[in-house]
C-alpha cells in the first residue's frame, strides 16, 4: 500500500509532491511476468504488490540421475605415519575411496572384501604400497643444542647447575617443545643421591638439597647453553644474520629484568577497580591526543604539500623564457580549475610567490619555473660585490642538470657544507635592505678609527703587501680580510699604549737621573742603566734568534717539532721581555696581545711564508722593540691565509 | 550427526577441516555417567550411569548396566565403580562396563564363527584333518580381540594415579587388544571441544568442581585445583534445607509412589506409596533420590546472578518476589524463594553455605573451595605471564555449571577479582555440549589426522610394558 492508497482512504487531499510516485509504480508493475495458470483478473487482485506466489514443482520425488552408475567403491585402506618414527608398525585404517581398478574383477570380488572388510583384508593389502599419512608432514619437531661430556666440560660449567640437571631440562625442552610455561610446570628434577662412600651400601645416602627453580633461572640456562653451543659449532664471525640476531638475543637474556617484568605485570593485574578504570581513562585521552595530533599533523602536511612547489623531473628549458612561464601559468590554472579546488595562489602571484615562502625558497630543489626568480633572490641575500654574479648562477646550473637526470632525490633544506659552499649559500642574522658590496663594509670599518689610526693601519698593512682595498673580495676573503684588520688595530693600539710607556719611563729615568746626579754620586746610576738596557739587549737578541729560526725552517706548513723548538725559543723571549712590559703595567689583554701565548706566535712563524719572513727583516719598523717584531709574528698568523690568497 | 551425507562419489577433504577418521573409540568415565561412543561423532552414543547395576545372589553376583535395567528388584544394589575423586576404584566392575559400552553396544554384531554355529555339525566323524583344520581357526578366532579394530582414547582426571593410568592401558591392550591408546587428561579435551587449546578449564561435574590450566593442549600441573563443590555436594545442600524448613520435606524418590492426589501447596502429601515384599537396597534408594534432586536442580535451583554476595539485602529482595513451584512425585508441592538461591550459594560464598546433613564438619564448604578461590588459587600456580591470556579463555564445562545463572555470576565474580583484565567466559550453549565437553574433545582429537602419531600402538606397549603411559600422556 502506498501513501497515495492511505491518503485515498483517509480522504486526504493528495498533494502534488506524492504526485507523480503512483504513476511511476504503475509503470514498474507493467512488465510484471505473467504467472502462468493465473487468470489476469486473480493477477489484478493484488494491485500493485504482486500476489507472491512461487511456482512450485510438482514432481513429488526428483529421480536421480546419478543412479545409473555403479556405486562408488569405498574401502577401509590401511596407512601409517611416518611421523611415528615406528617403521609402521601402526596400522591404522580409513575409508577411502577404492581406486579405479579393473572393473569387472572390482565387480566379481565385491562381495567378499566387503564382507572381509572388517578383519584383515586377506592377501590384499601387502600387494599394494600402504601410503602414508597425508599429516605425517605436519610433524615438526625443536633442535635443542646437543653436548657432548668434554663440550659440557670445557663450555658448559656453571656453579649453580649440575651436568645432571643441564641434561634434565634440555629433556624436559625437547619434550615440550620450548613451551617454557609447561617446562617450569612440570620441572621437578630431584638430584640422584650422591652414594656415601661406604662400600658395603650404607644407607648414608645423601640427598642433595633441591633448589627451587624460576622460569627465568631455566631460560638462562637454556638460553646460555644453547647460545655457547652455537659459538662453538659456528664461531660467532661466520653466523648469518638471523644467526647472529638470534645468537645475540640469546646472549643477552636477563633474567632479573624478566623478572623485574613479570613482577610489574602482576602488579598490573591486581589493580584495584579504581586504578583499572583511571588507566583506562587515561589511555583513552592519550588516544584522543594522538588522533588529535594525527589530524593536526595531516593539515599541516596538507598545507605544506600546497606551499611546497611540485618538483618535475621534465626538461624546463621551455620555461626558461617569459613566453614559456606563461603557458606553465595558464597550465596551473588549468590544473587547478579542473581538481577544482581552490586555488591557494591567485593568479598574479603564481610564478613568484616568494613571499609565501621565507626560508626555504633558497634551495637548490626549488622549482624549475622559479629557478631565475630564486636566482636573484640568492644573490639579493648575499653580501656579494659585482665581481661575484657567476656563483648564483653556477647552483642553478647543477640543480638543472639532476632535475634532467631525474636520479636525484629531491632534498629541500638539507645542504652540506660543500654544497653550501659550492652555490654560495649562507645565513646571516640580519640583512640591510638592498645590495651591498663588501668592500663598503671593510671601508665602514675604517670609518670608526681616527686619521693617524688609519694611517698606521693602512701601513701595517702596507707592510703584509696587501692593498687596503682587496682585490676580490669574496666572502671568505673578505672574512679574513676582517680578522686581519682587527688584529692590525688591536697592535696598532698596543703599539701606541708601548710607546706611551716607553716615553713615560724614559722620562721618568731622566727624572732619576737628574735627581741621582744632584743627591748621589754617578757609579751606581750608571749599573742601572746598564741593567735597563741589557734587558733590551736580550729581548732583542731573543726576538731576533726566533726570527731566524723562522727563516732556516724550511717547512712550510710547519712541523709540530719544529713548531715546539720555536715555541721554546719564543717563550725565553717572552721571558725576556716580560721585564720590561710588565714593568709598564700594561692591561693584561693588550699584554695578552703582545705576548700571546707562547705557542701562537711560533705557529704562525711556521706557518708564515720564507719570503714573507724576509719582508718583514727588510720592512723598517719604527721603534721596532722586541714586543713588537713579536705582534708583527701575530699578524702573520691571522693574515697568512689571505695573504695567501692575495698572492694566488 | 546432523550433518549432510556425502555423495558416495565424493572424497572428503580430509584436508580442509584436519580430520582423518580411523574409527576411534572415545570413552570418557565420569563419576555421574560414562560416555563412549566413536570420534567424529559430536555426542556419545552410549551414555550410561556409572552407578551401575548389582544383584546379589546367594551364589554370587551379577553386574547389569545401562538405564533400562534400573527397576527395583531384590538385592539389587547400585554401587558405582568410581570414587569421590572421580578416579576409577573398582576396576573389575569399571572394565566390564566399559566392555559393555564399548564391545557389546558399540561393536557390531558379529556372526558367530561357522565352526560353532551348528549347522556343519555332521562332519564330526569326518577325517581327522578336518578336525583338526576347524580346531584351528577356532583358536585364531578366539585370539581375535573385541576391541582390535579400533584404536581406543580413554579421559582421566588431571589428578590420576599412575598405577591407575598404567591398569588402563593394561585391560585396553591386552584384554580388548586395541591397536592403539591413549589417555587424556579431561580439562585438555575440554577446551578443545571449546575451539582452545590455551584455556583455563573450570569444569564443575558430579563429584568434583575443578579449575586447571592448560597450555598449548598441556595440563599445567601446579595449577591443578580442585574441591568437592560439585553436584553431589548441591544435592547435599537441597537436603539439608528441604531437612531444615518447615515443614521438613521428605525425600520420596518416583519409584515410590503408587497413587498420590493433589494437595494445597505446603499442605502434607497424600500419597499411597508401594509396597515391596523385599527390602530396597540403600544405594538404590539414593540413586533414584539423586534423580529427584537432579530434577529439583535443573528446574528450581538458581545462582543469584549479583551484583555482590546473596546474603543480606539481595536475599530480602528476593523474598519478595514471586518464586517457583515444585511438586514432588508424592504430590508435596511448594513455592521455593531464597532458598533455591541459598542452596547454590555456598558455591560462591563458603558462609552462605548450609551445614551437611549429618552434621559434623567434614562435608562443609571450606574457605578455598568456592569456585572463585579456586580459579585464584590455579591462576596463581601459572606464570605471570599467562594469566592474563587465561583468564581471556574461561572455558566452561561440566553439568553441573548448568544452573541457571551460574555462568553470570562467575563473570561478575571474576570481574570483581581481576578489574583490570578481559574476562572471557567460554560456554557451550548447548547443554549436551556442556554435559559432554570432554567427550567431545575427545572425540575430536581422535579424528584428526596430526593426532595418529601420538597413539601409543600396541607395539610400543608390547616393548615398554605399561610404564609408557606415563612417558607419552604427559
Amino acid at each position: 500500500m502506498t501513501s497515495h492508497d492511505v491518503r485515498d482512504v483517509l480522504n486526504l487531499p493528495s498533494d502534488h509532491s506524492a504526485g507523480p510516485r503512483p504513476a511511476k509504480k504503475q509503470k514498474i508493475s507493467g512488465p510484471r511476468p505473467n504467472l502462468k495458470g493465473l487468470a489476469r483478473e486473480v493477477q489484478s487482485l493484488g494491485g500493485d504488490n504482486p500476489i507472491a506466489i512461487v511456482p512450485e514443482e510438482a514432481v513429488f520425488k526428483k529421480r536421480r540421475i546419478a543412479n545409473r552408475k555403479p556405486a562408488a567403491r569405498w574401502e577401509l585402506r590401511g596407512f601409517t605415519n611416518s611421523a611415528r618414527g615406528d617403521d609402521g608398525a601402526l596400522l591404522l585404517r580409513h575409508w577411502r575411496r577404492k581406486a579405479d581398478l579393473d572393473p569387472n574383477h572390482d565387480a566379481g570380488q565385491d562381495g567378499e572384501t566387503q564382507m572381509t572388510d572388517g578383519v584383515v583384508d586377506g592377501d590384499k593389502p601387502p600387494a599394494e604400497v600402504i601410503e602414508d599419512s597425508a599429516f605425517a608432514k605436519y610433524n615438526v619437531q625443536v633442535s635443542v643444542p646437543q653436548y657432548s661430556e668434554e663440550q659440557y666440560h670445557s663450555n658448559l660449567q656453571n656453579n649453580d647447575w649440575t651436568k645432571e640437571e643441564t641434561d634434565y631440562l634440555m629433556q624436559l625442552v625437547k619434550d615440550f617443545d620450548l613451551r617454557w610455561p609447561l617446562i617450569w610446570d612440570r620441572y621437578d628434577y630431584s638430584p640422584r643421591p650422591i652414594d656415601g662412600e661406604g662400600v658395603n651400601g650404607s644407607e648414608m645416602a645423601v640427598v642433595p638439597a633441591r633448589t627451587p627453580r624460576t622460569m627465568e633461572d631455566l631460560k638462562a640456562r637454556y638460553y646460555e647453553v644453547a647460545a655457547k653451543m652455537m659459538a662453538v659449532q659456528k664461531a660467532v664471525q661466520y653466523m648469518t644474520g638471523p644467526e647472529f640476531q638470534l645468537y645475540e638475543i640469546m646472549q643477552n637474556f636477563n633474567a632479573a629484568q624478566e623478572t623485574a617484568r613479570k613482577e610489574f605485570a602482576l602488579e598490573r593485574m591486581n589493580r584495584s577497580k579504581d586504578e583499572a578504570r583511571e588507566e583506562e581513562s587515561l589511555l583513552l585521552e592519550i588516544k584522543r591526543i594522538l588522533a588529535r595530533t594525527e589530524r593536526f599533523n595531516e593539515e599541516r602536511r596538507e598545507l605544506y604539500n600546497r606551499l611546497d612547489f611540485q618538483t618535475t623531473d621534465s626538461d624546463i628549458t621551455q620555461f626558461r623564457g617569459s613566453a614559456g612561464l606563461q603557458s606553465l601559468l595558464q597550465n596551473l590554472m588549468n590544473v587547478d580549475k579542473s581538481k577544482k579546488r581552490k586555488s591557494i595562489m591567485a593568479p598574479g602571484e603564481g610564478p613568484s610567490p616568494q613571499s609565501a615562502v621565507p626560508g626555504s625558497a633558497v634551495s637548490e630543489t626549488a622549482p624549475n619555473n622559479r629557478r631565475e626568480s630564486i636566482a636573484a633572490s640568492v644573490t639579493g641575500h648575499r653580501d656579494s660585490t659585482a665581481g661575484t654574479p657567476a656563483t648564483p648562477v653556477e647552483p642553478a646550473a647543477p640543480a638543472a642538470d639532476k632535475k634532467k637526470k631525474g636520479a636525484q632525490p629531491v632534498e629541500k633544506r638539507n645542504l652540506s657544507e660543500q654544497e653550501k659552499q659550492i652555490y654560495g649559500l649562507s645565513h646571516h642574522e640580519r640583512l640591510g635592505s638592498g645590495p651591498t658590496f663588501r668592500y663598503e663594509k671593510i671601508n665602514k670599518l675604517y670609518s670608526h678609527k681616527s686619521g693617524q689610526q688609519q694611517m698606521r693601519i693602512t701601513n701595517a698593512l702596507a707592510e703584509l703587501d696587501i692593498p687596503p682595498r682587496l682585490a676580490m673580495p669574496t666572502a671568505l676573503v673578505t672574512q679574513q680580510f676582517e680578522k686581519l684588520w682587527t688584529n692590525v688595530t688591536s697592535l696598532v693600539d698596543l703599539r701606541k699604549v708601548s710607546d706611551r710607556l716607553d716615553a713615560d719611563i724614559k722620562v721618568e729615568e731622566a727624572k732619576k737621573a737628574e735627581r741621582d746626579k744632584k743627591n748621589k754620586p754617578a757609579g751606581e746610576t750608571t749599573e742601572k742603566e746598564k741593567d735597563g738596557t741589557g734587558a733590551e739587549k736580550e729581548k732583542d737578541k731573543a726576538a731576533e734568534m726566533g726570527t731566524k729560526d723562522g727563516e732556516s725552517s724550511k717547512d712550510k706548513e710547519g712541523e709540530a717539532a719544529a713548531g715546539e723548538e720555536k715555541a721554546k725559543a719564543g717563550g725565553d723571549s717572552n721571558q725576556g721581555g716580560d721585564g720590561a712590559a710588565d714593568d709598564g703595567s700594561a692591561p693584561p689583554g693588550a699584554a695578552d696581545g703582545a705576548a700571546g701565548s707562547p705557542a701562537k706566535p711560533k705557529g704562525g712563524e711556521a706557518d708564515g711564508d720564507k719570503d714573507k719572513e724576509k719582508e718583514k727583516e727588510k720592512t723598517p719598523r719604527p721603534g721596532s722593540s722586541g714586543g713588537h717584531k713579536r705582534s708583527a709574528s701575530v699578524l702573520s698568523t691571522t693574515s697568512d691565509k689571505s695573504s695567501k690568497r692575495q698572492k694566488k | 550427526m546432523a550433518q549432510q551425507p556425502l555423495p558416495s562419489s565424493v572424497q572428503p577433504t580430509t584436508d580442509m577441516y584436519g580430520g582423518d577418521e580411523v574409527s576411534a573409540l572415545v570413552l570418557d568415565p565420569g563419576y555421574s555417567t560414562t560416555r563412549a561412543g566413536y570420534a567424529g561423532e559430536d555426542r556419545p552414543k552410549q551414555v550410561v550411569p556409572s552407578f551401575y547395576g548389582k544383584i546379589n545372589y546367594d551364589n554370587g553376583t551379577r553386574d547389569i548396566f545401562g538405564d533400562e535395567v534400573i527397576y527395583p528388584r531384590a538385592n539389587f544394589e547400585r554401587p558405582n565403580y568410581m570414587n569421590r575423586d572421580s578416579v576409577v576404584e573398582d576396576w573389575d566392575a569399571a572394565t566390564r562396563l566399559w566392555e559393555h559400552v564399548l564391545i557389546k553396544r558399540l561393536q557390531p554384531a558379529r556372526a558367530t564363527p561357522a565352526i560353532r554355529n551348528g549347522l556343519n555339525d555332521r562332519g564330526k566323524n569326518d577325517e581327522n584333518g578336518d578336525v583338526d583344520m576347524g580346531e584351528g581357526i577356532e583358536e585364531q578366532e578366539e585370539g581375535e580381540k573385541p576391541l582390535a579394530e579400533s584404536p581406543l582414547l580413554v579421559t582421566e582426571a588431571p589428578w590420576n594415579t599412575t598405577k591407575n593410568r598404567e591398569k588402563a592401558i593394561e585391560i585396553a591392550m591386552e584384554s580388548w587388544g586395541a591397536p592403539a591408546f591413549w589417555l587424556n587428561k579431561t580439562p585438555v579435551l575440554a577446551a578443545f571441544a571449546a575451539g582452545k587449546s590455551t584455556a583455563l578449564v573450570v569444569d564443575v561435574g558430579c563429584a568434583n568442581a575443578s579449575v586447571v590450566a592448560v597450555h598449548d593442549g598441556m595440563v599445567l600441573k601446579r595449577s591443578i585445583q580442585r574441591s568437592p563443590v560439585a553436584g553431589s555436594w548441591l544435592s547435599g545442600q537441597i537436603r539439608s534445607m528441604w531437612d531444615s524448613s518447615d515443614p521438613k520435606v521428605e525425600v520420596v524418590p518416583t519409584f515410590m509412589v503408587e497413587n498420590k492426589k493433589p494437595v494445597e501447596a505446603g499442605q502434607p502429601a497424600e500419597a499411597r506409596l508401594k509396597k515391596f515384599d523385599f527390602v530396597v537396597p540403600e544405594s538404590f534408594r539414593a540413586f533414584e533420590e539423586e534423580r529427584l534432586l537432579t530434577e529439583f536442580k535443573e528446574s528450581v535451583v538458581e545462582v543469584w546472578r549479583g551484583p555482590g554476595k546473596f546474603q543480606g539485602p539481595n536475599e530480602d529482595f528476593v523474598k519478595s518476589q514471586v518464586g517457583r513451584v515444585f511438586e514432588m512425585p508424592d504430590g508435596y508441592n511448594q513455592m521455593w524463594r531464597e532458598q533455591r538461591f541459598k542452596v547454590a550459594e555456598g558455591m560462591w560464598d563458603e558462609t552462605a553455605a548450609y551445614p551437611p546433613l549429618g552434621g559434623g564438619e567434614e562435608g562443609r564448604v571450606q574457605k578455598g573451595q568456592t569456585i572463585p578461590a579456586l580459579i585464584k588459587a590455579s591462576l596463581e600456580g601459572v606464570d605471570a605471564d599467562l594469566r592474563a591470556n587465561l583468564v581471556g579463555n574461561i572455558v566452561v564445562t561440566g553439568a553441573s555449571t548448568l544452573l541457571n545463572g551460574f555462568n553470570d555470576r562467575l563473570h561478575m565474580e571474576l570481574t570483581a577479582m581481576y578489574p583490570g583484565l578481559r574476562i572471557k567466559i567460554h560456554a557451550a550453549g548447548l547443554s549436551s555440549e556442556r554435559r559432554f565437553g570432554a567427550w567431545i574433545g575427545g572425540s575430536i582429537l581422535a579424528s584428526l589426522g596430526t593426532f595418529h602419531q601420538m597413539w601409543i600402538s600396541k607395539k610400543e606397549y608390547e616393548e615398554n610394558g605399561a610404564g609408557i603411559v606415563e612417558k607419552r600422556c604427559k
